[in-house]
């Protein structure tokens, strides 16, 4: 694929964060995507997502479930929080690859 | 799994399949599936898409490399789940021995130079991202390897540093080797979306 098409998809999947008509606050979710200063329990989750997400324990997903009432909500805090620390990497690495001064497609 | 709802399905249509493909399948439905029929208004889509071209659409790699490189990164993340279930998919596409070596050390294995250079690159932006430059990129590039291919590679990576987190994240359950081994040649037929 051309990696334009890849910068394409990624907006896309950034995007559905942002603006999809979720149960939890855009603000809240995208907070989580960019790894912004959240409030307990949502920073400690998405702080140990971003980490080492092999660690994450029962009770930091239970407390923000707890917090907001429904798995559907604390679904979009894990997959916001999963889905930045991987777009970060993407914007990262497409920067190295225009920094490498190859200008092909 | 530590979401309820994720592992029974949040729609009829979603609790039907998961019986259906369970029961035809004859093992539980991986909770990697479950994910992806659960609330369908929100990212699935988008990530199906993105997953299903990246693995499966046209690339310089091929899909035993792409799933290779998933399976890689899932060991760069500790996460169980994703290394059974890509490497259960590498070993249909390329042999056993060299997935094995790859995913040991990949700069020992007998592999060519244009990958391993690659995956020294997914290796960085796995680990150590903030660390990724231009001479990484380059070094990439000058072992033959194409800007679109190293973009593939890039997706990859993107995709499954994703994967990994949300499956430890909910904690999946993990499936036995033979049930990786069924869940594979499902992937290999149905793909990512």
């Amino acid at each position: 694929m051309k990696p334009s098409e890849h910068r394409e998809l990624a907006d896309a999947l950034r995007a559905r964060v942002t603006e999809a008509k979720g149960k939890t606050d855009s603000t809240l979710r995208t907070a989580a995507m960019n790894r912004a200063a959240l409030a307990e329990p949502f920073g400690a989750l998405v702080a140990q997502i971003d980490e080492a997400a092999a660690r994450v324990t029962d009770d930091q997903v239970a407390a923000v479930r707890e917090a907001l009432g429904s798995d559907k909500a604390a679904f979009e805090i894990v997959m916001a929080a999963a889905i930045g620390a991987g777009l970060r990497r993407f914007d990262r690495a497409m920067r190295a690859i225009e920094e490498s001064g190859d200008a092909t497609e | 799994m530590r979401l309820n709802e994720v592992e029974r399905g949040d729609t009829l249509r979603a609790r039907a399949l998961i019986g259906a493909i369970s029961l035809a399948s004859g093992m539980r439905l991986p909770d990697a599936a479950r994910v992806a029929f659960y609330h369908k208004d929100f990212v699935s889509a988008a990530l199906g898409a993105w997953t299903q071209k990246t693995m499966r659409g046209e690339s310089a790699w091929s899909v035993g490399q792409r799933e290779l490189m998933a399976a890689l990164v899932a060991k760069w993340n500790a996460c169980a789940f994703c290394i059974g279930a890509h490497r259960a998919v590498a070993v249909e596409g390329l042999s056993r021995e060299t997935v094995d070596a790859v995913l040991a050390d990949f700069e020992t294995a007998a592999i060519d130079e244009g990958f391993r250079a690659t995956l020294r690159f997914l290796h960085v932006m796995t680990t150590r991202p903030n660390d990724l430059g231009g001479e990484d990129a380059r070094r990439v590039l000058s072992s033959g390897v194409s800007r679109a291919a190293l973009a593939d590679a890039v997706a990859v990576g993107t995709l499954f540093a994703i994967v990994t987190r949300y499956a430890d994240a909910l904690k999946f359950t993990i499936p036995s080797e033979a049930e990786f081994a069924k869940a594979a040649r499902m992937l290999l037929e149905r793909g990512y979306q």
